[in-house]
């Protein structure tokens, strides 16, 4: 396990995406979510990882019209966008998504920023995650029961009986991963550098 | 403008100047450092905090080489610096970022360290970027010593003289830093997990206490080594030029781009220098003290000039300018007179603006800031803005196209199409992992470049807006382009915070980074700019500044123009 710090995995992972011809604004959105979900003591690593496989195979889309279970809708890239659209927009959306934990991290995001009232559902309707005021509340362990069919909307009431729900709280100072997978993030990053020129060199501390 | 809103507690407020006077790089080049700069703010903070720094482990031999803890004592923790002293030949002693050598490596940590953690700091502080550290760790920082000073000084100290006062001015500082990271790089603490400790919350409080240590470092090594070297007839250097030494710093591209990723915090930054400007443009009138205070400022300022000596031609031509201003500003027969007229700095300075520079205009506006402390106060503690990750709901393409209308007619006029205007790429060097500058035409790699075309960008959006529905929401847009996404972003902060854009075309032939590195490094609190070419510049910071045993004193953080008296 490596020790690294937010700010590292927010440059890491949007140049990591870059390399993979991620559009930047998306790229940037996803360290953004991934940096949330770290803070927030969640796993993202391998995510972002599969999510740049997939991106690259062509097995994940970032259209909110044309998801199919397979071709899902990016989460990992797109979540921030569709959140705000939805927002934006007062609709419901309603599709095949994949890695839903990155639009948990973008519903966070908004609601820490924005403090807009939005629930997330399963294919049966039911509630996996809603936002109130600053904060956004769970109903599992956003590893496993995680629904690839969703639909997401403002609400104005919502009915939460019998229902446990965690409030996610920052609780990460330091935050460990997997050695191998960062070393594949980091290597990936490297491919966004370009060599020094001679007459960029020359400007730059001589 | 709805930035312009009531701010002051005045029968008249002034308007802000608007940021298409302001954020020009002309005119950001030429800042020069306030009571709103943060080596400023680090003084009053350091005092607030009844601050005790001492050394707390000394083991450095005769020759310099070693380690050493200089330990802080705050209000409610203790930081320290743990400092590790090398032995480096004078070839491999370089001021460039790339270097892999250094006399000195810092970091400044959270608490004293322990055995286990000291050693794990012995291993990698040394090596600097290509280390791994560790989140107690706050900043990771090198120098070196200056070669036309360090020897010299040490020398005449050890044989019982006090050093050239010309030597010490024209060089300024005993060491150069030639990186100071923080908030979170290679591995140290990010600053947003300082768990509430108002100190190192604010920006660059944690860089800039680390360079004010480096400084009283330097001064006690340079002190030791000379009774090492000279015993009984040695002297320590006085006081007087103890004070007039600050740090070197070699600042190349590698902090250009922070003006252009960081929108939010260069608004707040900037308005806050505006906004303080507005203030004492709106005071209507000065009492006596006051007013020698100004004039005492400008004759500060012109000898501080006088003693600001460049290679660089052109930065050369406009201190001899800014001398000659300053100059005529003194001898003119009107100076007390306006002083005494209602509004007296708007009048002072509507009165000489249209005859001096624009270097002479900045220098009077931190001098016009400076005796006026208590206007500041609510400005110098919200230095610091929480950065937005989502774009702000509820615009839509008609609204964006009205804030481009308004805000970004600079980047319309720009000919995007002229090769003059895509004359130049941003791009992040392989070999040291910092931002460079590419030639278009001349250089590879420009299909990997930073999205630092701005103007481009703001004209690419305008023809696609223009073909969609006005009503449609700007987040609608962006789902269906996400290639917008960055611009329309930038657009919509922009309307909030005016300031946050530099209005020049980034990638244009006539654009010089040095002018982005002179803002910034205008509000680190940064004097005598020294640059080595458009790219790069030498600076001294905390020149003149208290010492750590002075801290207690009553206008301890009066030190705005550094010099030296009879050089």
């Amino acid at each position: 396990m490596i020790s690294v710090s937010l700010n590292e995995i927010y440059s890491e992972t949007y140049k990591a995406l870059r390399s993979v011809n991620i559009e930047w604004s998306l790229a940037k959105d996803c360290a953004n979510k991934a940096k949330w979900l770290a803070q927030h003591g969640e796993n993202f690593l391998g995510s972002i990882l599969k999510t740049a496989d997939l991106y690259q195979k062509q097995d994940i889309t970032i259209s909110i019209n044309e998801n199919t279970n397979e071709k899902p809708l990016a989460s990992a890239l797109v979540a921030l966008l569709l959140v705000e659209y939805i927002s934006a927009n007062r609709i419901t959306w309603e599709g095949y998504i994949d890695n839903t934990k990155f639009l948990i991290a973008a519903m966070g995001i908004v609601a820490e920023e924005q403090q807009i009232y939005l629930i997330l559902e399963d294919e049966k309707k039911n509630i996996v995650a809603f936002t109130k005021d600053k904060t956004i509340h769970v109903k599992s362990n956003l590893d496993t029961n995680i629904p690839s069919y969703c639909f997401l909307r403002e609400y104005d009431f919502i009915d939460r009986k019998n229902i446990k729900y965690k409030n996610l709280k920052k609780n990460k100072d330091v935050i460990k991963l997997n050695d191998k997978c960062w070393d594949r993030l980091q290597s990936m990053a490297f491919e966004t550098y370009v060599p020094e020129s001679e007459a960029s060199k020359s400007g730059a501390g001589y | 403008m709805d930035f312009q809103t009531s701010q002051n507690k005045f029968d008249y407020n002034h308007p802000l100047r608007p940021p298409s006077v302001v954020m020009k790089l002309d005119r950001l080049g030429s800042f020069h450092q306030t009571r709103l700069s943060f080596a400023r703010r680090l003084i009053d903070d350091l005092k607030f905090q009844n601050c005790k720094i001492d050394i707390h482990k000394w083991n450095i031999d005769y020759n310099g080489i070693g380690s050493a803890i200089i330990k802080i004592a705050l209000k409610n923790e203790t930081l320290s610096l743990v400092i590790f002293c090398h032995s480096i030949s004078d070839e491999e002693r370089t001021d460039r970022v790339i270097a892999e050598k250094w006399d000195m490596t810092f970091s400044l940590f959270r608490g004293i360290p322990n055995k286990n953690e000291l050693n794990q700091l012995s291993k990698n502080l040394k090596i600097q970027e290509s280390g791994r550290h560790n989140s107690k760790q706050l900043t990771l920082s090198r120098a070196n010593k200056s070669q036309r000073i360090f020897e010299k000084v040490l020398n005449d100290l050890s044989i019982g003289k006090q050093p050239s006062k010309k030597l010490i001015n024209e060089v300024g500082y005993l060491i150069r830093t030639t990186a100071v990271y923080g908030n979170g790089k290679f591995g140290i603490g990010d600053f947003s997990n300082n768990d509430g400790s108002n100190f190192l919350e604010k920006p660059f409080q944690a860089e800039m206490l680390t360079v004010y240590l480096v400084r009283y470092f330097s001064i006690k090594l340079i002190n030791f080594l000379a009774k090492k070297k000279g015993g009984e007839k040695s002297v320590t250097l006085s006081k007087h030029l103890t004070k007039h030494l600050g740090v070197g710093n070699a600042t190349g591209l590698g902090m250009a781009p922070f003006l252009v990723n960081h929108q939010e915090l260069i608004h707040q930054w900037i308005y806050n220098r505006e906004k303080a400007l507005s203030r004492v443009f709106s005071i209507k009138r000065l009492d006596k003290k006051t007013q020698n205070k100004i004039i005492d400022y400008i004759h500060q300022a012109f000898k501080y000039s006088s003693q600001w000596k460049v290679d660089d031609k052109l930065q050369s031509k406009k201190i001899e300018e800014l001398n000659l201003d300053l100059k005529k500003i003194l001898q003119n027969e009107n100076l007390t007179k306006l002083l005494n007229f209602s509004y007296p700095i708007k009048k002072f300075f509507d009165f000489f603006k249209d005859d001096i520079t624009l270097e002479t205009q900045e220098i009077l506006n931190s001098i016009f800031i400076e005796p006026f402390p208590e206007l500041l106060e609510d400005l110098v503690n919200n230095m610091g803005v929480e950065e937005k990750k989502s774009v702000l709901i509820g615009y839509t393409v008609n609204d964006v196209l009205e804030i481009i209308k308004n805000n970004f007619n600079w980047a319309l006029k720009i000919d995007t199409n002229k090769p003059e205007e895509n004359y130049c790429f941003w791009y992040t060097s392989q070999t040291k992992l910092e931002p460079r500058l590419g030639i278009t035409k001349k250089d590879t790699g420009i299909e990997k470049q930073l999205p630092f075309d701005i103007a481009h960008q703001i004209k690419q959006a305008v023809n696609i807006l223009n073909k969609l529905p006005s009503n449609m929401t700007a987040a609608e847009v962006m789902i269906n382009q996400p290639e917008l996404r960055n611009i329309i972003k930038r657009i919509i902060i922009n309307k909030s915070m005016p300031y946050s854009e530099i209005q020049n075309n980034l990638i244009g032939k006539n654009m010089k980074p040095i002018d982005i590195l002179r803002c910034k490094l205008s509000f680190f609190g940064a004097s005598k700019f020294d640059p080595k070419s458009n790219l790069w510049t030498r600076i001294t910071l905390f020149q003149g500044a208290p010492l750590p045993n002075e801290l207690w004193k009553t206008n301890v953080n009066d030190w705005l123009f550094p010099n030296l008296s009879n050089v």
